[in-house]
């Protein structure tokens, strides 16, 4: 709450404890998707289609295998998935659990095998013959905006998705009052999320509770309950999803996957257990893929590059089909969003188009949009400070949004809540010690490398709530979290929540808000998630929401809990109510205390013990929405040193260095650990990570020996700052931080080698930015001199 | 990803592996330490009827100091090198290549044998026993037979080796105790396979050099003319020129980016070597 | 067509009848439910699967169980009584060296062996040694910092010096 000043505790808010969920982890006792068996369980290979556009003539299926091979009409009965979004123009795309008409892309799907192992499953798949009225692929966004290009869905008139624009003031003004104008292309390389376990369904049914049981690898049960029910025509009282411990998600597993839709069909309609574990190959070929943007961009500046007006164009390559419930369009949609960011430029024109192609479709991954944006912008505030001849960083903090403007309102009218976005950039500078990296440059290196320093700053928009869903015209609103905090008899408390854990510690960091609140010991607090039929109903972790959204109910949950129990702590001591303390599990009164456990016998069992008109039983429910569900705008700056060797093409990291800002810390080791986790996955998208397809729409990296995540050599230490600027609107001013990581790295690096090779007139205006492709542009830029 | 079906024997010696692999009528494999074969098998790449298992072979596992020479038995993994559990006469060479190929737990089980009947133009050993003028051993259905290291590969994947011939040695000579070696590799990302990678050798008392360039999509570069350069004694700029030269003229049709990396890979070997 | 092979599989022999075609990993997680040991890649590249055969660090998804009779195989589940992994396990958990623990059995046995081979490793030679298991949760930082930590205490240990002497 605003103002409310937060009386530390050891476990509680800003303490870094150690996490309650380690120790199954640590013995080998996590159970996984791919861990999980049901007796009669028989294992599903998909048949994919291998080529990216063609019609389907028929599928010959062996004889002997007749009865384990399904296809779309075996399970017509489940309507396909339609993501539809509320903006103007949207083309919706049925995209059915299986298909069997055309194929859109290598890996749609077109059959399930089913058999004992999945050995035997992918035989049989293997087995099968598809005949194909191969169509010419449209396998980029060129080709898809051709005029006479092939439809990906044929009764389109075009393959667009979505074409929207944003005008904010008056860009000729700004075009005409400018002293500089700097024009930018950029392009980011196709992506695959690669959570270390691939994503994996299983589906049985529960006969006793007369339900359709669904395990999946997901990151948001509940919701996926609620489109599965619709599709398959139950109601959600049928149907229980759960999601176990879940190997990372990042996005990918963050839709409703079409496999998820089949595998249960299927099992509903053969009733019999049925599991899916994908592997690496339909990971990287076929799962909802990532970050595919170009941009064009001009920036209008007055000759010491304060921007006066942006104008911006960023086209998606958004695949196949509309992700459920994001949409295809809202990669762009986010990106024109927010590519302002933390600046304040008052004159902004976007046109932001997704287009279809015939390739996986394009879903979140970690900073969503804003990664794009982030590069795009970025680059862009380099670009003018090189026009200008002056230093980016300094460019960087007369264009920022200065702290007494707070709360300011962007040109996209995002309401940015709270923050010092000049002070961390200047942090950040102080930390990388720019000036004795200026003065390094001047002399060359012992090794003939070439240094470089790049930084980047970005806000990031979390926790938004209703209002910033309703905007982006989704079917489904994720306003709010729920939480019931349960006492046991025992005195141990079960927080039963609608996030979903899936590394980001909030088995602990919760417990952690229940300690705040109650004084109850961390490890006496366990937090029971992921499963429909257990927690309320919540929507899951995704969007760096769920420390805001779900530690304000729990919050808000144990703080009721709070008062019942000082009241019968109270009377149990027979002191007065307003001098009881709650710490350490027990209520205290001077040297007096009675420990929860009595306190919780006392409610279930024991009501007589209980204060005169108070109820049994010791759980309290809430539910949580933000003051303003606008978001709370997280907020940093990177900054890094890069050595590039002109003799390979190869870019070392000298040192990294992340100032941000989330707002009140509820445990710093987590925040920090997922700031350094989200700039490996940033320096992925910056150096290593990318699908290219070719002109048949094959896509060229399909494994791990062709797709590249950087390791323990390729990512340096971090070195993390923090400011803490709480949110006027959150309990406890948190404010969502999971996804930042990602969001700078591809700018900082870019702009770092850009710095780099600044002297030899070579600039990289893609990633990610391959050895390869620095050798090409360094050779090209000395004219191919041997 | 789970391999096609396939039958398999576990061999209980060379000639019996060989009598196995004598087959016309289905697809028989040896199996060595599976680090390459098997991620083939997973992904259905590389159809297989029956795999030959290697691996109680014995006779393949030892290393034997013959004189001026070690004879390697094919199925000693990588890490048998790299933690000096077998003789060495390359100055320190062998053991250090042994030391870095991919990851130590594909090194425990990933055998010489295996990587250079392979063939992977990428792969260090490769490179490594041209380097060092090593012979392959060859066993088959018509007896054993060697050749020298620099005509076992003929192509990318691709080798001197008949129907059903395994290699069970790999013979080296001792290198001087004057020589020395440079190496250098360049990876997308450390344990990958080569973008490029050499190694230079030189040996101040003969005034013998020879640098050899590997992952050329194909059997590794022998580059006379820069060794030549290297024995007179040239420059880094005079060599860069050399080295760009050879590999110009070489018929593998290198890129510009290509070119200019190879070049630079070759250079750094030869300075790894203290020669510049 | 089915081929027995007898395995010791933490501390206990089993014989089995196994395809050609089945990997350790899914011997070990399917028929033995030993399912610490994960699959990321099947590939041998990203280390989730890394086991120990005859006390050496393995990838199980690319060993074929038939290739490995007579064996001795040790999974995270019989390494509780190991101290050095148990030391491992605690540094993992006071360095946060994990997050979703996907990676975790694989980055504890890889970094077993590598203490066990190297004792005394600074940051950047450890970064080097675990350069073979991929995580993509942690950016590497706490799994060094846990390595380290861990190598720190061992080193002090008295069976590490007996080892070491023996």
């Amino acid at each position: 709450m605003n103002g409310e000043s937060l009386k530390r505790k050891s476990q509680g808010v800003g303490a870094s404890v150690l996490r309650n969920e380690d120790r199954r982890y640590l013995e080998g006792k996590g159970e996984y998707l791919a861990d999980l068996q049901v007796p009669g369980m028989a294992e599903i290979a998909f048949l994919r289609s291998p080529v990216a556009h063609g019609r389907i003539r028929s599928i010959e299926v062996p004889e002997q295998y007749r009865d384990q091979v399904f296809f779309a009409s075996d399970i017509a009965f489940a309507k396909p998935i339609v993501a539809v979004s509320a903006a103007k123009g949207f083309r919706a795309s049925d995209y059915p659990p299986l298909t069997s008409d055309k194929a859109r892309f290598v890996g749609d799907l077109l059959a399930i095998c089913i058999a004992p192992t999945r050995a035997e499953a992918e035989d049989i798949a293997a087995a099968c013959i598809v005949d194909f009225d191969e169509l010419p692929a449209v396998w980029d966004i060129d080709v898809a905006l051709k005029p006479d290009s092939p439809r990906v869905h044929d009764a389109w008139p075009n393959n667009i998705y979505i074409e929207t624009r944003i005008q904010t003031g008056d860009l000729d003004g700004a075009r005409k009052a400018a002293a500089v104008t700097v024009h930018k292309r950029l392009r980011m390389g196709r992506h695959a999320g690669v959570s270390m376990e691939c994503r994996g369904v299983l589906a049985h049914y529960d006969r006793r509770m007369d339900e359709l049981v669904v395990y999946s690898s997901t990151q948001f049960p509940h919701v996926i309950r609620t489109i599965m029910a619709q599709c398959l025509g139950i109601s959600e009282a049928r149907l229980r999803v759960i999601a176990p411990d879940v190997g990372g998600g990042f996005g990918p597993k963050n839709n409703f996957q079409p496999e998820e839709l089949a595998v249960a069909a299927l099992s509903m309609k053969l009733n019999r257990p049925l599991r899916w574990v994908e592997d690496r190959r339909e990971h990287l070929i076929a799962s909802p893929h990532a970050r595919e943007h170009r941009y064009d961009l001009k920036a209008y500046a007055d000759s010491k590059g304060r921007i006066l007006g942006l104008e911006a164009e960023v086209v998606v390559d958004a695949g196949a089909y509309s992700v459920w419930p994001w949409t295809a369009s809202m990669e762009a949609g986010m990106s024109a969003g927010i590519m302002t960011g933390p600046y304040d430029i008052p004159v902004y024109h976007a046109r932001a188009v997704t287009v279809a192609t015939n390739k996986s479709p394009l879903g979140p991954y970690r900073g969503v949009g804003r990664s794009g944006a982030c590069f795009a912008i970025e680059t862009l505030i380099d670009a003018v400070a090189r026009a200008v001849d002056r230093e980016p960083i300094d460019v960087r903090i007369e264009n920022m949004v200065p702290p007494e403007a707070m709360p300011y309102t962007s040109a996209t009218h995002k309401l940015y809540d709270s923050g010092d976005y000049p002070q961390c950039a200047r942090r950040a500078k102080d930390a990388i010690d720019l000036p004795a990296i200026r003065a390094r440059q001047q002399k060359p290196e012992p090794d003939g490398r070439l240094i470089g320093v790049g930084m980047a700053s970005y806000t990031e928009q979390s926790a938004h709530g209703t209002a910033e869903w309703v905007a982006r015209g989704l079917p489904i609103v994720f306003g709010y979290e729920p939480a019931l905090a349960r006492f046991t008899p025992d005195g141990k408390l079960i927080l039963f929540v609608g996030i979903q854990n899936h590394g980001q510690g909030l088995e602990t960091t919760l417990a952690q808000i229940a300690h705040q609140e109650l004084g109850i010991p961390v490890a006496d607090v366990i937090v029971r998630h992921g499963d429909s039929s257990v927690s309320p109903y919540g929507m899951g972790t995704f969007a760096s929401r769920s420390m805001t959204m779900s530690g304000g109910a729990v919050s808000a949950a144990c703080a009721i809990l709070a008062k019942k129990i000082a009241r019968i702590g109270a009377h149990l001591l027979q002191a007065p109510q307003d001098m009881v303390a709650l710490a350490d599990g027990r209520v205290n009164f001077g040297d007096q205390s009675v420990s929860f456990a009595a306190i919780a016998e006392a409610a279930f069992l024991h009501p007589e013990r209980l204060p005169v008109d108070e109820e049994p039983a010791l759980e309290a429910n809430a539910v949580y929405q933000p003051g303003r569900s606008t978001g709370a705008f997280s907020y940093a700056t990177h900054a890094c040193t890069v050595a590039v060797d002109p003799g390979t093409g190869h870019v070392e990291i000298l040192d990294y260095v992340v100032c941000h800002d989330c707002g009140t810390m509820v445990n710093p080791m987590i925040v920090e650990a997922q700031v350094v986790g989200g700039v490996a996955q940033g320096l992925g998208t910056a150096l290593y990570e990318e699908i290219p397809y070719d002109e048949n729409g094959q896509p060229l990296a399909s494994t791990f020996l062709d797709y590249t995540i950087p390791g323990s050599t390729e990512v340096p230490d971090v070195r993390v700052l923090h400011m803490e600027t709480p949110s006027p609107h959150t309990r406890f001013g948190i404010k969502g931080m999971g996804e930042g990581g990602a969001i700078a790295p591809p700018a900082a690096v870019i702009n770092a080698i850009n710095d780099a090779l600044r002297p030899l007139g070579v600039e990289i205006d893609q990633t990610p930015a391959t050895a390869e492709r620095i050798l090409d542009k360094l050779i090209a830029a000395q004219g191919g001199r041997a | 990803m789970k391999p096609a079906p396939f039958a398999y024997h576990r061999a209980t010696s060379l000639e019996d592996a060989v009598a196995q692999l004598d087959d016309v009528d289905t697809i028989v494999r040896p199996l060595a330490g599976g680090q390459s074969l098997v991620p083939m098998l997973n992904l259905r790449l590389a159809p297989v009827n029956k795999l030959v298992d290697l691996g109680g072979i014995d006779a393949l596992k030892r290393a034997e100091e013959q004189g001026d020479r070690i004879r390697y038995g094919a199925m000693l993994p990588h890490a048998a090198f790299e933690d000096r559990r077998v003789p060495d006469g390359s100055n320190g060479l062998m053991p250090f290549v042994g030391g870095q190929i991919a990851y130590r737990a594909v090194r425990t089980r990933g055998t010489i044998g295996g990587a250079i009947s392979l063939a992977d133009p990428a792969a260090d050993w490769l490179l490594t026993v041209v380097a060092l003028e090593a012979e392959i051993s060859v066993f088959g259905p018509q007896g054993p037979r060697t050749l020298p290291a620099g005509e076992f590969v003929t192509g990318p994947y691709l080798t001197a080796l008949d129907h059903a011939e395994l290699i069970d040695a790999i013979v080296v000579p001792n290198r001087p105790k004057t020589e020395r070696w440079g190496h250098y590799k360049a990876t997308r990302k450390i344990g990958e396979y080569a973008e490029s990678m050499a190694i230079a050798l030189f040996d101040k008392e003969s005034n013998k050099a020879r640098l050899v360039l590997g992952a050329v999509n194909g059997p590794p570069l022998v580059l006379e003319e820069s060794a030549a350069e290297i024995s007179k004694g040239a420059n880094a700029d005079k060599l860069s020129l050399v080295i760009q030269h050879e590999l110009v003229a070489s018929d593998r049709g290198f890129s510009p980016s290509k070119l200019h990396l190879h070049r630079t890979v070759s250079l750094r070997a030869i300075q790894n070597a203290g020669l510049l | 067509m089915k081929i027995d092979v007898t395995l010791m599989i933490n501390g206990k022999r089993r014989t089995m009848s196994v395809e050609p075609r089945q990997s350790l990993a899914d011997l070990l997680r399917e028929d033995m439910r030993l399912t610490a040991t994960h699959l990321g890649c099947e590939q041998g590249v990203c280390g989730a699967c890394t086991i120990l055969i005859d006390g050496q660090p393995a990838r199980a998804c690319i060993t074929l169980g038939v290739a490995v009779d007579g064996a001795e195989i040790r999974t995270l589940e019989g390494l509780q009584d190991d101290e050095l992994m148990s030391i491992l396990k605690e540094s993992f958990h006071d360095k946060h060296g994990l997050q979703c623990g996907f990676c975790t059995p694989g980055m504890l046995i890889s970094s077993w062996d590598l203490l066990k081979r190297r004792p005394k490793l600074n940051e950047q030679e450890i970064r080097l040694g675990m350069s073979g298991n991929l995580c993509r949760c942690t950016g590497y930082q706490g799994i060094v910092r846990s390595i380290k930590a861990a190598a720190d205490k061992w080193a002090g240990s008295p069976s590490a010096r007996e080892e070491a002497e023996g």
